[in-house]
This record gives C-alpha cells, structure tokens and sequence, in this order.
C-alpha cells in the first residue's frame, strides 16, 4: 500500500505542472497588455507611452514566455505567488485569509452535507417507495433545482429581514455562517444522498443481507452493516465534494459579503488582476488533484485490486 | 428505526412550517439602527490600500481621512490646510500660508516641511501622476519658514489650484508613515489630518472610521462611519431593510448599488431619504473619429446618430427623472462651458436625410443602409456590470434601427472597454465626463492623451488645431483668453460630434430620514460626512 500511496502522489506532479502551464499560457495570450492592465487596475487615470515601458519592465514582460514561466514556476515553488497587481501585496497575503475563510465555511458545509445526506439517504432507502422517499426526494429535487443565488436571497429575506434571527451577511459570528451553509448544503445534499440512497438498496439486494436475516440476526445490526458497506462506497465521493465546494462558493460568498476565495476570484477577474487569477486556479486545480489523489488512495485501500493497476 | 426517522423527519417538516408560519410583519430593527448615531454605508469594494499618493484606494475613505492644501467649492477654490496663498505675477509661483495647530492623526505636527515631504514623495513617483499636469509643472517645493511654503513651476499652469485640491494625490500623511524617506514603497500607517481617521479595517469586510477629536475644524458631530463591504445590490437591499446599513451613495464609477424604483421604495416606507447632488458629469458615448474603416469615422453618421437617441426616454424611463437629458458635453454649472452651442435633439426625420446626403441610401434590403456597397453597421461597447448603459444600449439600437443603422452591442468589463479606448478598437464606446471640479481641464486634457480620448479626437479636420489649443488653454494666464479657448476647444467637438451627450448623472445618497447636514463636494467621488448629524 505505501508504494502505491508513492506512485499515486509522483503521477500527480505531472498534472501540476501541465495545470500550472495552461493557466500561465491562458492568462498571458490575453490579448490585453498586461502593463496597460496594470495601469488600468490602479486607476491611474492616463496612461503615458512612459509609464508603459517603465511598467512593462518592472513586471518582466520584456523577457521571453518561457523564461517568464520558469521563472513563475520557481519563485511558485518557494511560495512566492507574485505580487498583486491591485494592491501591489504579496499573492499570498491576499489568497492566504481568503482561502482560510473558504475552507472554514467549505468544512462547515461539508459536515452537514454529509450528515444530511447520510441521515436522508439511509432514511429513503428504509422506506424506499413510502411517503417518506417519495416526499424527501420530492422536496430535494425542488430545492437542488432552485438557484442558489435565489434561494440565499429569499432566506436572507425570510430569516434574517422578516423574523431578524440571522445577520444578512458578513463574517461576524457563529451566526454568520447559517445561511451560507445552509444554501451551500441544499444545492449538495440533494445530489449526494441519493448515493447513499441508492448504494443502500443495492446493499439491501446483496446475499450477505438474506443470509444475516437467515441467522436471526436483529434488524438494527443488519442494517448498521448495510449502512457502513454504502458508506465506502460514499468516502471517495466525499472527498471530492471537499475541492468541489471550495471552488464553487463564488455565488454564495458574493451574495453572503463572505471574504473568500469566491469573493476574491470575481474581484481579481473583474480588475484583470492576473497574478491572483493564475494562484486561484492554481490552488484550486492542487486542491482538486490532492482529493483525487487521497480518494484514489481510499478506494485502493478499500479494493486492493485497484492497487494493481498502477 | 424506521418509525423513529419517520417521526424525526416529519418533525423537523413540522420545525420548518412553525418557524416560516411565526411570521411577524414588524421587524425588529438592529441596534445599529436603533442607536442612530452611526453611519454605516454599503460598498461593493473594499477601501483597498489608503496610501493617499496611490489610485487604488476608496476615495470617499480617503476623503474623509487626508487633506489637500485647498478645497473646490461651489463659488471658488476656498482655504483648507493653507489659509491664503499668493501667486507670483509670472504665474510660476504659489506662497502658501499654512493653518497652525493642525496635526496629524498621530500627533506629528503639519508644518510646511510636512507639505515639501509629502510633495516630494508625489514628485518622486511622477510617472505615476502624469494624468495630471500639475505633476509636470512642479519644479520645487520650498520651506520659507514653519508655516510659508513655496511651489515652483516650470511655466504658468492655471489649473494647479484647482489640481491641488483633489482627493489624491496632493494631501498629506504624517511623515511617520513614510516607507524608506517616501511613499511609493507604500505607507506604515494611515495618519492624515482629516475629520475622521481610521481605526479599523477587516479586508473585504468593512473599515471603521471615528471621529477626530482634535481636528482643527471642530470634532465631527457623527461620531463613528463604518464602510461595510456588500459585493451584491440584493443584499444591500435586504441589509438596509434590516438596518444593519443605513446609508448608500453612488459609487466612483457613478453607478448605484440599488436602482431608483429600489430607492423609492425606502423612502416610501418614510424611514429614509434620498438626496441628489446637482449634475456632476455627463454620460456620453464616445465615437472613434480614427477609424477610417468604420462608418463612425464619417460626421455625418455621427451626426445622424446623436440625432436619433432619444434622450427624453432615457431620462424617463430608465432612469426614472434623475438624471436629466445632456445636449452638450459639460452642464452648463460646469466652469468655462456655458458656450452657445446648436442642440441637437431627438430627431429621425432630420437624422434620416442627413445620411441620405452623406450617401447612406437604404439598399436593397429595406431595412439598413449602405453606401458604396459598405453596410451601416457599427458596433457600441456597454459597461457589461451596468444595468442602466445595457437598457440605454437596447433603446439606442432599437432607434438607431429605424434610421437604417445597424447597431451591434457588446458588453465588456469596465477594464476592457479602457482598453479598447486607449488602443483605438471601437467604433462607439460608453463613457463619462470626470465630473466637477475635473471639468473641463482634466476631460479636455485627455483628448490629446493616447489612453484616453486621442483616437476619438485625432481624425478631425481640425485634430491638429484643438490640440494645439488644449496646449495653450493650460499654461494661459488671461482669464479671458483662456474662456475663449475653451469656447473654440468645445465648439470644435460639439460639432464634430464626437463626444455624443446622454443624460447629466448626480450623486444620489440614500440615508436616514434623521440624518441632516447632507451635502456634496464638488466631486462625485467623496462626499463631507463631518457635516452631517442625526437630529
């Protein structure tokens, strides 16, 4: 096991590498001057030829592309992002509290994600075809369907405007992450009970459960069984829900004033602030790569004929 | 455990339907609202870097928190850190008597060494601050003694105290705060010597500013303004129904987080306000006179297409009577522009047979025009985040339509459409006027500049003649002269129509039905909140 947890992170590096040069390439074959949007970005109100060349020197726009990547490559590698072109601070002065606030409220969020989506997948399954399937899937199917730019509206309206239990927005307290939550775990529970739901019933179908029942063995315990054998299947799903959600907060940080990785993607894309752009989709693509790689290591550890085929 | 999840599940459907049926219609307003002695205003970004010598940063925040030498008001430019001043009769120098006992944030002292630092950290980065031409001018700042200080230029500049008294980037911060003897490597504090200073900032959450005690025009009466971050107009919307906001204003780009019928709508429920400023800029649409193989480049297309915007509607409808149609480039309140020139109003008939003249003439199709088999097709950029320069787009194309233009509209984002400006690759672009205080000297001053207004001017007939009057209207030092000049400067325009006027914008604020003493700068870009209070 431990030489595949090995191979499975080197393959990763590769697929670093090639995110990390696309997101360079993409940016740097805008067609817009990156000195010009520079100047742009800081207001500055005309823009004389002067500044221009004095700008693109200072950014290094007059060295060849592959030397501006490798060059972006290692001062990436010893943590160094660049500097912002808004604010002229460190990359990661900028992306490091955002992305803290991200994760916070991703954590959160995956917590109750997988809470509800256990505790409705194993109730649906237990009543698959009553009411209560029906009925939950129903209302889920409703709720996933709604935008979630809409939904966070009408509860900020409901919760926090109509009955004041909630603050609209910001990130002040305990309270503050309510909404937000809540918003992020309709649009995601929704999708991943029926997961669990479904690898429940054909759990239910498998010989292992007829022969426990066979044995007199009480309900309760064939069911806690079932459960834990969907729930393996559910772990590697899990883990991507972690980078999924991370990157797709942009919606809810906005509407919510949440001073996250969302926020501060819009912003930086807005203003053509390149080099948080290229750290954003950096940071996301490693993240993503990271829980594939820790999901991959969980299946294997689960089925170690997957171990095989590396 | 199945009768257990199915009597847990239809509680909590029972928990839901009770809580959303405990509806109660009075909402309990937050304590923010209740104390009513705070401002708490709504903005989309954050404050950003208050570096006053730098552009990045909110300039309603910096407003509050530094000073210039001189402050633009309505009858004239007025004393603020200096209390008189005198200019050389060759124009080249100004003596500033500096007002005592003023300090900054920190304690430090502001004394006329204060002001030569400050104005040599902005000189020591002019390439920065070439937009204005003051920065060209300035050869020295000189000490007289504590509180007399000197600025020499290079040649006579009329516009300069009208330059020194703007947001940024002549005000001052305590020398304290300087970074290697400058502030281009940026500040370590935030000292000024304004009415508020800034005593907290959470980055993209909000900054709390508190009243100067010791500010040398009198402690303000509203003792703490918190500028809180709220990227979406919905839940600026939601949030000042709560009240954890009170106050909105329209931001530096001159748009509004809120719409009109949104705004009317609070002070409908009699608990807010709504104020405008009088006309601080004009909307236009700018035309590129440069580019030749566009049908823009033609003055009568041009001129046909001002003749087809239907400016009454504009003001009407979208923007619900506050903002008034423009018929020039500047209002008339702005100084040296109340120049007769021929309105050009809402007109198709007239625009029709201009084009007809030009040789436009409806081809076989019936519906565009063309001319030497070349289609009247043109393309306009739009503001893609400005709901209001979308709907003005769509009632634009849809006029324009039946005068035989064929109009494309392409939104783009505010950074993009600068591009476009600068690198000359439009045909039609929205734009605004710098507004008061700026006008005309600064909106004027770009029609030569390369990354503002020079393809839009350079492919006049008389390009070569209104540059060189722009040159010589700056460094004029007779008033009459100068008035002149800009009449010739804005007639040239005017008929060329390239700068195409849509409607006047103004400052609207959105406040507390008990806040008083709300008023405005000569800027749409800060507003005085040290003369408000709450009755």
């Amino acid at each position: 096991m431990g030489s595949y947890i090995i191979k499975r992170f080197m393959l990763s590096i590769p697929l670093v590498l090639i995110v990390s040069f696309v997101t360079f390439s993409f940016i740097h074959l805008s067609p817009m001057d990156p000195a010009e949007v520079v100047l742009h970005s800081q207001d500055i109100p005309t823009i004389t030829d002067e500044l221009l060349v004095q700008t693109r020197a200072n950014l290094g726009m007059d060295q060849p592309f592959l030397t501006r990547y490798l060059n972006w490559v290692a001062s990436c590698l010893q943590l160094d992002l660049g500097d912002s072109y808004i604010t002229g601070k460190p990359v990661w002065s900028m992306l490091g509290p955002a992305f803290f606030h991200t994760v916070k409220l991703t954590l959160v969020s995956t917590f109750a994600i997988v809470s509800l989506s256990i505790v409705l997948g194993v109730a649906c399954a237990l009543n698959a075809g009553k009411w209560v399937d029906r009925s939950v899937r129903g209302v889920s199917f409703f709720l996933t369907s709604m935008p979630s730019y809409w939904l966070a509206a009408l509860l900020i309206w409901y919760f926090s405007v109509k009955l004041d239990l909630l603050p609209t927005s910001g990130m002040e307290s305990y309270k503050s992450y309510v909404l937000p939550v809540v918003v992020i775990t309709i649009s995601y529970a929704g999708i991943y009970f029926r997961i669990i739901r479904s690898s429940m019933l054909s759990n239910m179908n498998e010989d292992y459960v007829l022969y426990a029942r066979a044995c007199g063995l009480p309900e309760k315990k064939i069911t806690m069984h079932i459960l834990r054998n969907s729930l393996q299947v559910a772990i590697s799903v899990f883990c991507m829900a972690i980078p999924i959600i991370l990157g797709s907060t942009v919606v809810v940080e906005n509407i919510f004033a949440w001073p996250g990785l969302g926020t501060l993607s819009v912003k930086s894309i807005l203003s053509r602030d390149f080099p948080i752009i290229q750290a954003y989709v950096l940071v996301l693509a490693v993240a993503f790569i990271l829980f594939n790689t820790v999901s991959d290591i969980i299946n294997a550890a689960l089925k170690p004929k997957i171990r095989d085929g590396l | 455990m199945t009768r257990r999840m199915g009597s847990l599940l239809r509680t909590f459907m029972v928990s839901v339907v009770l809580l959303v049926g405990c509806s109660h219609g009075d909402t309990e307003k937050t304590e923010l609202t209740n104390k009513g002695k705070e401002i708490v205003y709504a903005t989309s970004k954050d404050i950003n870097d208050m570096n006053p010598h730098f552009y990045s940063g909110s300039m309603p925040a910096q407003g509050m928190v530094y000073e210039s030498l001189v402050e633009n008001t309505e009858d004239g430019i007025k004393p603020l850190l200096a209390e008189s001043w005198e200019v050389s009769e060759d124009g080249k120098v100004y003596t500033f008597h500096l007002r005592k006992n003023v300090t900054f944030h920190d304690g430090e002292l502001f004394n006329a060494e204060a002001v030569k630092r400050n104005i040599e950290a902005v000189q020591s980065n002019a390439s920065k601050h070439s937009w204005i031409k003051l920065s060209t001018k300035i050869v020295a700042c000189n000490v007289l003694d504590e509180y007399t200080v000197e600025l020499v230029l290079s040649e006579p500049y009329y516009p300069t105290l009208v330059e020194l008294s703007m947001t940024r980037p002549y005000v001052f911060i305590s020398p304290k705060n300087f970074v290697n003897g400058g502030t281009k490597e940026g500040v370590s504090g935030y000292n000024g010597t304004g009415p508020y200073k800034l005593t907290e900032h959470k980055v993209d959450q909000y900054a709390v500013f508190e009243a100067n005690e010791n500010y040398w025009g009198g402690a303000p009466k509203v003792k703490k303004i918190t500028a809180k971050v709220l990227p979406a107009g919905e839940t600026t919307f939601l949030a000042l129904q709560k009240g954890e906001v009170n106050f909105v204003f329209t931001d530096d780009r001159g748009a509004n987080s809120l719409d009109v019928a949104a705004m009317n709508q609070f002070v409908e429920s009699g608990e807010h306000q709504t104020i405008r400023s009088q006309p601080m800029n004009t909307g236009i649409i700018v035309a590129n006179s440069s580019k030749t193989e566009s049908p823009v480049y033609e003055k009568a297309v041009r001129e046909a297409f001002w003749h087809a915007i239907d400016r009454e509607t504009i003001s009407k409808q979208i923007f619900e009577g506050t903002e008034q149609p423009a018929d020039t480039l500047f209002s008339s309140n702005v100084h040296y522009a109340n120049v007769k020139l021929e309105k050009r109003g809402y007109d198709l008939e007239k625009a029709k047979k201009i084009l007809e003249e030009a040789g436009w003439g409806i081809g076989n199709t019936g519906e565009f025009r063309s001319k030497n088999g070349k289609p009247l097709a043109m393309k306009l950029y739009y503001d893609v985040n400005s709901s209001t320069q979308k709907m003005q787009a769509e009632l634009i194309q849809y006029t324009v339509k039946r005068i035989g233009v064929q109009l494309e509209m392409i939104g783009e984002e505010s950074s993009s459409i600068a591009n476009r400006r600068s690198t000359g690759d439009y045909d039609l672009l929205f734009n605004q006027t710098w507004g008061l205080a700026y006008d005309p000297q600064s909106t004027i001053a770009a029609f030569t500049s390369k990354s503002s207004y020079y393809h839009t001017t350079r492919g006049l007939a008389q390009a070569d003649e209104l540059y060189k009057k722009i040159e010589e209207v700056m460094v004029s030092t007779n008033e009459e002269h100068r008035k002149s000049l800009y009449a010739d400067i804005l007639t040239i325009v005017h008929e060329e129509a390239v700068f195409i006027p849509i409607t006047n914008g103004r400052v609207t604020i959105l406040a507390p039905k008990n806040l008083q003493g709300i008023s405005f700068k000569q800027t749409q870009f800060e507003l005085p909140f040290e003369r408000m209070y709450f009755e």
